[in-house]
This record gives C-alpha cells, sequence and structure tokens, in this order.
C-alpha cells in the first residue's frame, strides 16, 4: 500500500473513533439501504433457483427443437422406424396406464400427485352440454381399488440428453438392450411415492393395450412435474400396444395430445427425412410444428426484469441513507475546519485530505455492509429451514447467496462514495492561512 | 553562513468585499541557517500574512522567495505540500491540538501526511525524541485535556520538530501562555537554532524578541 492511502486508512480509522455516535448514526440510516440491496439480491437467487430449477426437465434444455406430431394411427410406426437407434432425436407419447388391480378405479384419477399441489386428485374430465349441464367423468358403477394411474410416456431414446431427469434411485431405461416382455419403467417421484404407501398388484393396463402385462419397475427419477409419471422403452411397450389397433395413434388428451418429437436443434436431416414421411403417411405438413425450446433464457430475462425493478426500487432506499451519510459529513466537515487546516498545514495535499473523508465513509459504508450482510444471512439460515421444509422444498439445500455478499459490499462502497465525495471536496478546499490566523 | 530562504520584493494584496488592501509592500528578508529572527509588528500589520507565505501557505502578488538556491514563488499546491512537509515547522499561538488524539499521537499527525511512510516503530522512535526534546516525553500518552497551556503548546512544538525541518516557524507562540511558561516554550524554540534550524519567531513582545538573533519590525508592509 502506499503512504498516501495508508495515511488516509490510519486518519480515516482515528475520525472514525473519535466520532463513534456519529458514525453509529450514519450507519443506521445507511443500514435499511444496503439490506433493501441484499434482501432482493439474495431473494432474485432464491426466485432464480425456484423459476430455473425445474424449467429444464419440463420443457427441455434450451436450444432442443421440439416437433409436435398430430394424431394418426401411423404416426407411432414411421416414428418407431425413424428414430429407433437415433441419439439426435427422441420421440415422446404420452398415454394413461393403471397399475394395479383391475377393475377398480385408481387412488389417484387422472394421475393427480399423493402429496403437495393437487393431492387428492386433479377429478375425472368433466362433459359439458350445450345448456352448459356438466357431468363428471368418473364412472361411479366401478368400486375404488388399489391402483395407481400414471402418465405413461413411451421413449424410443435415451430422453435426457434433452431433458435432463435427475435420477432418485435404481437406473434409468436402457435402449441398448434387447427389448423385453415385461416392459421395465421408471417412475417419477410423485408415483414413487404412491407405489411407496401402498402395496399395488404389479398388473398394468394400458389404453389400447392387447392385455394386461406385468411392469418391472428398475428406477425413479425427478422429472419435475407434480403428477404421476412413469417412462417407458416405446419398444417394449409396443409389444402390448401395437400400432395397428385403433387407438395407439391415439395419445390421451389429458396428458398434452400429441406426440412430440425432442431434436438437437432446429432444421436437422433428421427432421426433414421424418416430416417427409410422415406427410407421406397422410399426416398434414401444416399441422407439423417445430418450436425452439429457449424456457431458460426466457424466464431468466423475467427474472433479470424484475431484479433490476426491485434493485432499482432498493437503491431509492439507499439513496435515503446516502442523504443522511451526505448531511452528517458536511455537519463534520464543518467542525473538523481547524483539524483539516492543520493537517494540510503539516504537509498533507488537497487529495489525501479528500481521501481521509472519502476514507471515513467509504469504511463506514463497508461496516454497515458487514451489518446488512451479517443480519441478511443470519435472516436467511432462520428462513431456509423453515420454508424449506414444505412446498418450497427447493430450498432445503440453498446456502446464503455469495452474490448478495458482492451487491451490499457494493451498495456501501457506492453509498459511501456518494455521500463522501462532497463533503471531501469542501475538506479539500479549506484555505490554510485562513484558518489559522482565526 | 547558508541563506536558508531569501525573500526579496514580496508583495501581497488581500481583496475582500472592501477595498483591496496591500499588507506587504515589498518584503525583504534572509534567514540563514542556525539564526533566529523576530518580526515586530502592530496587529493588522501583516506579520501572520508573511508568516504564512513563508510557510507557503499562500502565494505572494509579487517578489521573488528563494529557498536555498530553488525559486519556490510560483509552485503548485501539491508541490508545496510536500515542501511544508519536509523544510517547515509550524507553531501556532493556539496549539491546534486535536483532542481526540494523545500527544503522542498529535505529534505522530505530521508523520502520518501521506509525504513518505515510517513504520509504526520508526515514528513512535520519532515521535519519543521530540517529545524528549521538548522535555515532556512522560506525557506522551495524555490527551490535550490533561495537558496544561505550555505542555500543549510544547507537544506542538514537538510535532513541528518531528520531521526535522530546516525552518521552524513560529506565529505568536506565547500569546496564550503566562509569561513564565511563555519563557519557557520561546526557550525551547530557540534551542532548536543549536542544531542549524532556522526560526522565524512572530510575537508582539518585546522580550521574547530580544532573545533571538535579529529583531525586525514590519511597519507599513515592509520589513526594518
Amino acid at each position: 500500500m502506499s503512504g498516501q492511502l495508508r495515511s488516509a486508512l490510519i486518519i480515516g480509522v482515528q475520525g472514525i473513533r473519535a466520532r463513534k455516535l456519529r458514525t453509529f448514526l450514519s450507519m443506521v440510516s445507511l443500514f435499511l439501504g444496503v439490506l433493501a440491496i441484499v434482501v432482493v439480491q439474495a431473494g432474485s437467487q432464491v426466485a432464480e433457483r425456484a423459476m430455473l430449477a425445474d424449467v429444464e426437465l419440463n420443457s427441455g434444455k434450451d436450444g432442443t427443437a421440439q416437433l409436435f406430431v398430430p394424431s394418426n394411427p401411423k404416426v407411432p410406426q414411421v416414428l418407431a422406424e425413424t428414430l429407433t437407434g437415433r441419439s439426435d432425436a427422441v420421440a415422446m407419447r404420452s398415454t394413461s396406464a393403471t397399475i394395479g388391480e383391475p377393475g377398480v378405479r385408481a387412488l389417484n384419477p387422472g394421475a393427480s400427485p399423493f402429496e403437495g399441489p393437487g393431492a387428492g386428485g386433479y377429478g375425472y374430465p368433466m362433459t359439458c352440454d350445450s345448456q352448459g349441464n356438466c357431468t363428471s367423468g368418473e364412472d361411479q358403477s366401478v368400486p375404488k381399488g388399489v391402483a395407481i394411474e400414471v402418465r405413461l410416456t413411451s421413449l424410443t431414446g435415451d430422453v435426457r440428453q434433452f431433458r435432463p431427469y435427475r435420477q432418485e434411485s435404481g437406473r434409468w431405461l436402457d435402449f441398448d438392450s434387447a427389448p423385453s416382455l415385461a416392459p421395465r419403467i421408471v417412475l417419477n417421484k410423485q408415483a414413487a411415492v404412491g407405489f411407496q404407501r401402498y402395496r399395488v398388484p404389479a398388473q398394468m393396463r394400458i389404453a389400447g393395450a392387447t392385455a394386461d402385462p406385468t411392469p418391472q419397475i428398475i428406477g425413479v427419477v425427478d422429472d419435475g412435474g407434480y403428477g404421476a409419471a412413469a417412462y417407458v422403452r416405446q419398444d417394449e411397450l409396443s409389444n402390448w400396444v401395437p400400432s395397428t389397433t385403433a387407438t395407439a395413434g391415439t395419445p390421451d388428451p389429458r396428458f398434452g395430445g400429441g406426440t412430440s418429437v425432442l431434436l438437437s436443434g432446429a432444421g436437422t436431416d433428421v427432421e426433414r427425412v421424418l416430416k417427409s414421411r410422415l406427410a407421406a403417411n397422410g399426416v398434414d405438413p401444416s399441422q407439423l410444428r417445430t418450436e425452439l425450446v429457449q424456457s431458460r433464457a426466457r424466464a431468466a430475462s423475467t427474472l433479470n426484469l424484475m431484479r433490476w425493478i426491485f434493485l432499482g426500487m432498493a437503491a431509492l432506499v439507499l439513496l435515503i441513507g446516502v442523504a443522511a451519510i451526505l448531511n452528517v459529513g458536511l455537519a463534520t466537515v464543518g467542525e473538523r475546519v481547524e483539524e483539516f487546516a492543520l493537517r494540510r498545514a503539516v504537509g498533507t495535499s488537497r487529495l489525501l485530505l479528500a481521501g481521509i473523508v472519502l476514507a471515513e465513509t467509504l469504511l463506514t459504508g463497508l461496516f454497515t455492509a458487514g451489518a446488512a450482510i451479517g443480519v441478511g444471512a443470519l435472516a436467511f439460515k432462520i428462513a431456509v429451514p423453515l420454508l424449506g421444509s414444505g412446498r418450497m422444498a427447493f430450498l432445503r439445500d440453498l446456502s446464503f447467496p455469495w452474490q448478495a455478499a458482492v451487491a451490499g459490499i457494493i451498495a456501501g462502497l457506492v453509498a459511501g462514495v456518494l455521500g463522501g465525495s462532497i463533503p471531501a471536496l469542501r475538506a479539500a478546499r479549506i484555505p490554510i492561512a485562513t484558518v489559522m490566523r482565526a | 553562513m547558508t541563506a536558508l530562504l531569501q525573500l526579496s520584493g514580496i508583495t501581497k494584496t488581500l481583496t475582500g468585499q472592501d477595498e483591496p488592501r496591500t499588507i506587504l509592500a515589498g518584503v525583504d528578508l534572509t534567514v540563514h541557517s542556525g539564526q533566529s529572527v523576530a518580526i515586530l509588528g502592530r496587529s493588522g500589520s501583516g506579520k501572520s500574512t508573511l508568516l504564512s507565505l513563508i510557510g507557503l501557505f499562500d502565494r505572494p502578488d509579487g517578489g521573488t522567495y528563494l529557498l536555498g538556491d530553488r525559486d519556490i514563488t510560483r509552485l503548485p499546491e501539491r508541490k508545496a505540500a510536500a515542501l511544508r512537509s519536509a523544510e517547515f515547522g509550524f507553531v501556532f499561538q493556539r496549539f491546534f491540538l486535536l483532542k481526540h488524539l494523545t500527544a503522542m499521537q498529535n505529534v505522530a499527525m505530521a508523520l502520518v501526511n501521506g509525504q513518505g511512510w515510517a513504520s509504526r516503530r520508526q515514528r513512535r522512535a520519532r515521535v519519543l525524541a521530540a517529545l524528549d526534546r521538548v522535555g515532556i516525553a512522560h506525557l506522551a500518552k495524555h490527551k490535550p485535556a490533561r495537558l496544561s497551556g505550555g505542555e500543549q503548546q510544547r507537544v506542538a512544538i514537538a510535532r513541528a520538530l518531528v520531521r526535522e525541518p530546516r525552518i521552524l516557524l513560529a506565529d505568536e507562540p506565547t500569546g496564550a501562555l503566562d509569561a513564565e511558561t511563555g519563557n519557557l516554550v520561546v526557550e525551547v524554540l530557540r534551542s532548536a537554532t543549536d542544531q542549524g534550524c532556522g526560526l522565524i519567531l512572530v510575537t508582539h513582545d518585546q522580550d521574547h524578541a530580544a532573545k533571538m538573533g535579529r529583531v525586525l519590525r514590519l511597519r507599513d508592509g515592509v520589513l526594518a
């Protein structure tokens, strides 16, 4: 450190120690502003985590192209022929499957979750006539039994390159091995809860299946979904739901109502070939639309906008603190005219004198930032376990974001510079001769 | 004998809300190493103005100011600050001690001014030596409120001497002291010239002036 900087720091600390109460009052007025910045920054990190945590699981990684294919009896066969064995494109088709006792109503109609929002069932689809009279699709004549309904998604390949499902236990589907007659399925977390809670017979009823297969549950993943779901190899499912059956090309409308193909980017060769084959098999080309996934970027952009709006409001609160520092700083310089004149008389330059005043306000800003960060981190530590035990489970392993601490320090320093610059200029302009003669 | 400083034809006119007033109208002054000079004059005669020009607190309107053989009449502020630190020591009528600092810290103020850097140990040694030189090393840890007027002025003298200046400027240093303490302070100041330091003492007191090597009177803006 240079002599100038060391001198400014030493004298600055002396000045703060000599006026502890005044420094404390400046810190109090600045505290709320810095705390507001810290809270907004920490809050935005939490919001980012909340918003972006599952966005890739649900919508896919940014850059993934998603081709929506309308219902058509020949679609499954075309997809299987074109995409089987490919790693750059995966077809997904969802239908309903009920695992458990045959001939009963499921415990979770509509593949509703077993815990969290929606627990207890989404209910059966309602049918309404032109008069507005609606009736539930639930067949009351069917008795309730031990069966779990899942959204069963068949895959032509490993979808995790596009949707990075997190493995919770067991293993993921192996697309390299020979297909099994007992379909291997991977449950999502919500479905796993149901299977943990109830003893369910291993019999799977699938819409359009020729018979009820016995599934093998090989793993559990977190797919970011709220309902009960399961994933299966398309070729294993087709053993039981041949493409020749009437419902084979008709996915369950409750789960999206169509087939989608995830591709590594738009305009690829495989997309062109697939579209051509689908069109040749009677699919209307105008109904084949491709969307590029940009969910994460879009969510981040929205979040960024919100962050800046809240930071703007926090900056206004900070500005009030700056005004208080400025006020105290000007009053202090007025009181210390003799001291500053004396310091200049003994060789302190104008620049260093301004530096001394700035060092005091900067240190005050830093101390305030330290206090605000400490309070913010403490509140975070207390709040996170409380909130993380309920619906906001994603908060559980969240630590105080370092970005909030950095923002707090920057806010403290900026407040110090803004609040100290005018007093510093005043101090530097004090005429020695006039003061020392007085 | 070496000329420490040499003023030739120095003029200064003060301008304010009133009519411009010529304070110094061609001051000539030469001070040699180890020489003590007393400047007497009525209140408002320009003694303190002259001292502030010599101490580089202000600039003259005209004339030439040589420090050794270097012309410092129109020195930029940054260089003037460096020269004030290196070449001059100042003692004022009011002691200008900072009440929140100890005697030692008040003296050290002249060393913590951004003009070079001394370690804490070096600073402590130099400050204690300066306090010892004025006979109050035992009061190093006392704050000004616990010191008498004479002791406070001696702390101020120690502060002026701690950088071992070539020229000591004292502006009515005994004005706030009783006669006996004043004599003691003048004696401390005069003893600084024994080691080659030049001393310019501005005073109203004839007795104190008589203890200096030369006595000059400032009248009508000129020294005689």
